[in-house]
């Protein structure tokens, strides 16, 4: 077990480096100019052009690309092309923001799409089921920003209930910081909710029909133990193997989430950082992101093993 | 995915006729798949509108005049104008183009790049390792980032968009090809087969294929649904299908801001994008239970 | 907020409201409403005003450092850090006084050197101080408190130098921190300004603190722009990056914010019926859009080409696409500068006025021997007013029969590409839009884009001797009326040779809680004197 674990974290080494390469690679071709963007609009081409060189913007590939793993080498990410803060900075005082949103969307989605796939498959066929998966075929339809736009309408403006906009950091009061999180993790949740809806209610149909199921009815073991005993836990693979996928999904809505509800977290960083071509930014963010998508998946091979004893490694 | 193959590939037997088959006249397969019937039929009226948008009352979709922006819906403008005085019927009915076209194209060059990778993989152990750490890696960079350096490197443009989202869903199907992959090497049959010395393509066409088309249909439909959505998504950051070619996304990424007085800018492109994903999630999961009722635990 | 801050807090809202008419503040609401919260047109990437020229770092710094000089809302340069100057009958010395009790935020004096270290950095990266650095013979402090400045011919703009609000102004930095390359950004943010920038509370992207910095020693005059006494009548004031206009708006109309710099003008109506909100213009010196023709390229090398679009060019359609249906934003402009400003004419204008000539300009693209290659118009998406540009150009082009190759791109792209003069097919471009600022195209002095010096011109590069001319004239402009006779052949010439092509004018809307009071028009969002009850 722990040669695998180690195994597996060795094995992120070389995703890392195809990542940085491409990523390093991709951004050395794609033009547009952070010097540019700086110099602003009335400056001359001579201004841009010292600014540029130094940024050190104007040294060949390979130089570039050196320095930066040597960086890389001794944990140092570089400092930002626009704030001058150290890139680590950058990230580590948005990281609090979108984890929380993920969180609080994960759990969200958890507790409420679990029981409507439990649900839809104990009452497989009927209505029940019918209306639950037209439900969460239509969470998958409906753009993260539209449902964004329509929550803020009626629970922050005209209800008054919840903030339209902004994070509260948790050390400042759980209530406040929820309050922040409802309607991001609602719209964000959406499509989680439909995804983890479906797949439980396959998992379980699939469960409910196995011997051990039949035999435990026989037995006279009541159907909610059924269900939630016996079944859940064995639809609890499938189940976290989404988690370990939505993981990934969720950088991407993020983004969307965190513009709209104009939350601070990593995935406005990001768009930022892309769309002014702040280099060092970009490349500390996607490398943060393939780590935690191969940790989460690591994690997700572990826990495998924990819910469902017949897989070793 | 390691995460995949031991629940899912373990279990896809040899498809076998599980019914004996009676004459399917058209209302008894009506009544037997009706997801598949309501999705088919909701995407042949899409795809009747992307074809024949210039007949349907439309006029020019890229036409602006100012003078006449963000007019309600009304006679003359059935779904109102945008704010540059575009018509929205319009541009909708034409945007269907783009949708279809994104969803469609990311769901077949996704499925075959998908499927080639998976194979390969699956079937040689040495280049296996290599070839998921690389899928890994590309599955970890946020496909927005993508499409945004795609954009750079050329222009906005349709085909940057299905790269960008196609680039991301590829490691999605080679992972589950490989899975498959993976659980038919242990068939007896085709140990049989190899053990025969039947040639390796020969074994991939006549004995893996076939088993590997079912669940990569059904992904297929979502990978499509998905694109569609991710073609929403890049608009509203600027990064998606350029502005003289209407789209769902950029419809309703451009007529967002407005949403609190200009509703329905957004509104009809997004019905739209709901029934067309409605209806192609449908048409999946309805695929997913006719072709092979044991995939049910997959999705 | 502790007691002491608690009770200046009191005391300076109490002066304001004695000599003020503004309604008294509420004194016992606490720390909350002495926060300003402001959501900035864009966001504060970098804060060095000198290294990054854009306008948001510019109206930040504004906050945090002082300038010896300041306009006023007349554009008449008023002393501010300055106690007095002393110019000699030749015109060639400059001596200047600073006034008693100025202070950096980390308790230093601000002493001559300072100023001289912070004129030199400057003077490297300012059109004017560029000119004055091209003449000067040297400056040097003199004691703690006076510097002078000796020329080698004289500059009559020395004042509006130093004192324009056209970016980068001359802010004053202690001399350590002026040392710093001109072209690399600074890494400490000490200013001594009303204002101190909170780093620790900086996230890049989401957030900026500004803090009232209690040694500030505002002027007696009452306050104009940036000139006269700067009252900080808050303690605290939190700029909130928005990137969203549809959530910025939500958040002004539930009271999470006190004022939103430029809401879009679509949303102004919703604004307006609030009770709880003020809407007014922002900056009356408004933007000039920039539709800019690459003039060593066919088929805009030829004048014909580029007069064709200014005859077929429909300013209303472009205005409109920009600040949306209200007729209160935006004005015709046949010509290039800042309508409502002492030197504003329309000489020449006749070609962009009544009725547009499609044919007539179809025409004369022809004459110009323009035979349907692609022209290749690269347009930001990013940006609402190129994007807005670029969607009505391309429809103006089509209709006068042109090929175009549209590139949809974002802003870094297009601040890359417009810098290659190579031709459109081996990278370089034909057509780019952006936008000037109305208070840098008062007169030539700050506005780099009406220049035509070709290689030394901004992007574009017209060669035309004629503007030139007439931009020399103005520099050289002895009095008012001689300055208007050149800015009305600069006008003509300018237009006649198609510089660029103006869009229009157009200005925006700034929006604010009715429980904020003293927010003053200005081509930057002024914070001093401005109370939250």
């Amino acid at each position: 077990m722990l040669t695998y674990i180690l195994r597996r974290i060795l094995a992120t080494i070389p995703v890392m480096a195809v990542v940085a390469l491409f990523v390093f690679s991709l951004l050395y071709i794609a033009p547009g100019d952070p010097a540019a963007v700086i110099a602003g609009d009335q400056a001359t081409p001579e201004d841009v052009e010292k600014i540029r060189q130094s940024l050190g913007l104007d040294r060949p590939f390979l130089v570039r690309f050196g320095e930066w793993v040597w960086q890389i080498a001794r944990f140092d990410l570089g400092t930002s092309i626009f704030t001058g803060l150290p890139v680590t900075q950058l990230i580590a005082q948005r990281v609090e923001p979108t984890l929380s949103l993920m969180v609080v969307t994960l759990i969200l989605a958890i507790v409420v799409a679990v029981p409507m796939g439990v649900l839809a498959a104990w009452q497989a066929g009927t209505w029940v089921d019918r209306t639950i998966m037209a439900f969460a075929v239509f969470g998958f339809s409906v753009p993260v920003f539209v449902v964004g736009y329509i929550l803020a309408y009626i629970f922050a403006l005209e209800l008054d209930w919840l903030p339209v906009q902004g994070y509260t950091p948790i050390a400042q009061g759980v209530k406040p910081w929820l309050e922040n999180l409802i309607l991001p993790a609602v719209a964000l949740g959406c499509v989680y909710v439909a995804l983890i809806a479906r797949i439980t209610r396959a998992t379980m149909l699939e469960v409910l029909q196995q011997d051990y199921i039949r035999t435990a009815r026989a037995k006279g073991v009541s159907q909610r133990d059924v269900l939630f005993l016996h079944a859940l836990k064995n639809a609890a693979v499938p189940i976290v193997t989404v988690i370990g996928i939505g993981v990934a999904l969720l950088i991407g809505g993020a983004v969307v989430t965190e513009s709209v509800f104009a939350i601070p977290g990593l995935g406005r960083l990001t768009v930022d950082a892309i769309l002014r071509r702040d280099y060092p930014v970009i490349q500390g963010l996607v490398l943060l992101f393939s780590f935690v998508y191969v940790l989460v998946n690591l994690m997700v091979d572990l826990v495998y093993t924990l819910v469902d004893p017949r897989i070793r490694y | 995915m390691t995460a995949h193959s031991p629940d899912t590939s373990a279990s896809i037997d040899v498809a076998e006729p599980a019914v004996v088959r009676r004459r399917m006249t058209p209302l008894r397969f009506v009544r037997r798949y009706p997801t598949i019937t309501i999705g088919t039929v909701i995407l042949f009226a899409v795809v009747f509108i992307a074809v024949f948008a210039p007949f349907l009352g439309t006029t020019d979709p890229t036409a602006i005049s100012t003078r006449l922006r963000t007019r309600e819906p009304s006679a003359q403008f059935w779904f109102g104008t945008d704010m540059l005085g575009r018509d929205i019927y319009s541009r909708v009915l034409y945007g269907t183009r783009v949708s279809l076209i994104v969803g469609f194209s990311v769901a077949i060059l996704a499925s075959v790049g998908g499927l080639i990778i998976g194979l390969i993989s699956g079937y040689l152990r040495k280049v296996d390792a290599i070839l998921m750490r690389v899928m890994d890696g590309i599955m970890s960079i946020p496909s927005i980032l993508l499409a945004v350096a795609l954009m750079a490197l050329t222009r906005g443009s349709v085909g940057n968009v299905i790269l960008a989202i196609t680039i991301a869903e590829i490691p999605r199907v080679s992972r589950l090809v490989r899975g498959v992959v993976l659980s038919l090497r242990e068939q007896p049959y085709v140990d049989a087969a190899i053990a025969s010395g039947t040639s390796t393509p020969v074994i991939i066409v006549k004995h893996i294929l076939p088993n590997t088309l079912a669940p990569i249909i059904v992904q297929a439909t979502y990978i499509c649904a998905a694109a569609m959505i991710t073609e929403a998504i890049l608009s509203f950051i600027g990064a998606g299908t350029p502005p003289i070619i209407p789209s769902w996304g950029n419809i309703m990424a451009e007529g967002r801001a407005l949403w609190q007085v200009k509703f329905y800018i957004v509104l009809f492109p997004a019905l739209f994008l709901s029934v067309t994903v409605l209806a192609v999630n449908l048409l999946g999961d309805g695929l997913r239970d006719a072709l092979d009722p044991r995939l049910a635990k997959q999705f | 907020m502790d007691r002491r801050t608690f009770i200046r807090a009191g005391a300076g809202a109490g002066l304001v409201a004695a000599s003020g008419g503004l309604s008294a503040p509420a004194i016992g609401q606490g720390a909350a409403a002495k926060t300003l919260r402001f959501v900035p047109q864009a966001n504060l990437a970098n804060f060095d005003p000198i290294w990054g020229t854009q306008y948001v770092v510019r109206n930040a710094a504004a906050l945090v450092w002082d300038t010896l000089y300041g306009v006023d809302a007349n554009l008449v340069p008023q002393r501010q850090m300055v106690d007095s100057e002393e110019v000699s009958s030749d015109g060639l010395t400059w001596t200047f006084k600073l006034r008693s009790g100025l202070k950096f935020h980390d308790g230093t004096p601000v002493l001559a050197k300072d100023c001289v270290a912070s004129l030199v950095r400057w003077s490297f990266r300012d059109p004017m101080g560029l000119m004055i650095k091209a003449i000067q013979e040297e400056i040097v402090a003199v004691d703690d408190t006076t510097f002078r400045w000796r020329l080698k011919r004289p500059y009559p703009k020395m004042l509006l130098a130093l004192g324009k609000n056209n970016s980068p102004c001359s802010f004053i930095m202690p001399e350590r921190i002026a040392k710093t390359d001109p072209f690399q950004q600074i890494t400490e943010y000490v200013g001594s300004g009303p204002m101190k920038f909170v780093r620790g509370d900086w996230v890049p992207g989401a957030k900026a603190v500004f803090e009232k910095f209690a040694d500030y020693v505002p002027r007696a005059e009452p306050a104009s722009w940036l000139a006269g006494g700067k009252r900080m009548l808050v303690d605290r004031i939190e700029w909130v990056i928005m990137p969203d206009p549809a959530t910025a708006s939500a958040a002004l109309q539930n009271g999470e914010i006190d004022w939103w710099e430029n809401p879009i003008a679509d949303l102004v109506p919703v604004l307006k019926r609030n009770r709880n909100i003020r809407v007014d213009i922002g900056d009356p010196l408004g933007n000039i859009g920039a539709f800019r023709l690459n003039h060593l390229h066919p088929p805009f090398n030829d004048v014909r080409a580029r007069r064709a679009i200014l005859m077929a060019l429909d300013q209303e359609e472009f205005m409109r696409a920009i600040v949306g249906s209200d007729d209160n934003l935006w004005k015709p402009l046949p010509g290039y500068f800042t309508p409502g400003t002492p030197l504003y004419n329309e000489e020449g204008g006749e070609i962009l006025k009544g009725r547009r000539d499609i044919e007539g300009a179809k025409r004369l693209l022809a004459e110009s021997g323009y035979k349907g290659e692609p022209v290749t118009m690269v347009v930001a998406q990013d940006q609402p007013v190129t994007k807005a540009q670029g969607d009505v150009a391309h429809q103006l082009l089509k209709r006068i029969g042109m090929n175009v190759d549209f590139v949809a791109t974002d802003w870094g792209t297009t601040g890359q590409r417009r810098a290659l003069k190579s031709p459109p097919a081996q990278g370089g471009w034909n057509i780019f839009f952006s936008w000037h600022a109305g208070a840098d195209c008062i007169n030539p002095a700050a506005y780099t884009a009406i220049r035509a010096n070709g290689d030394g011109a901004w992007f574009g590069w017209p060669n035309i001797p004629a503007v030139e001319q007439q931009v020399a004239n103005w520099f050289e402009a002895k009095n008012l009326d001689e300055e208007k006779a050149a800015m009305r052949a600069l006008n003509k010439a300018a237009l006649d040779n198609v510089v660029y092509v103006p869009p229009g004018f157009f200005l925006t809307y700034t929006a604010w809680r009715s429980n904020v009071s003293g927010i003053t028009k200005g081509p930057l969002p002024f914070f001093w004197n401005v109370a939250k009850a």
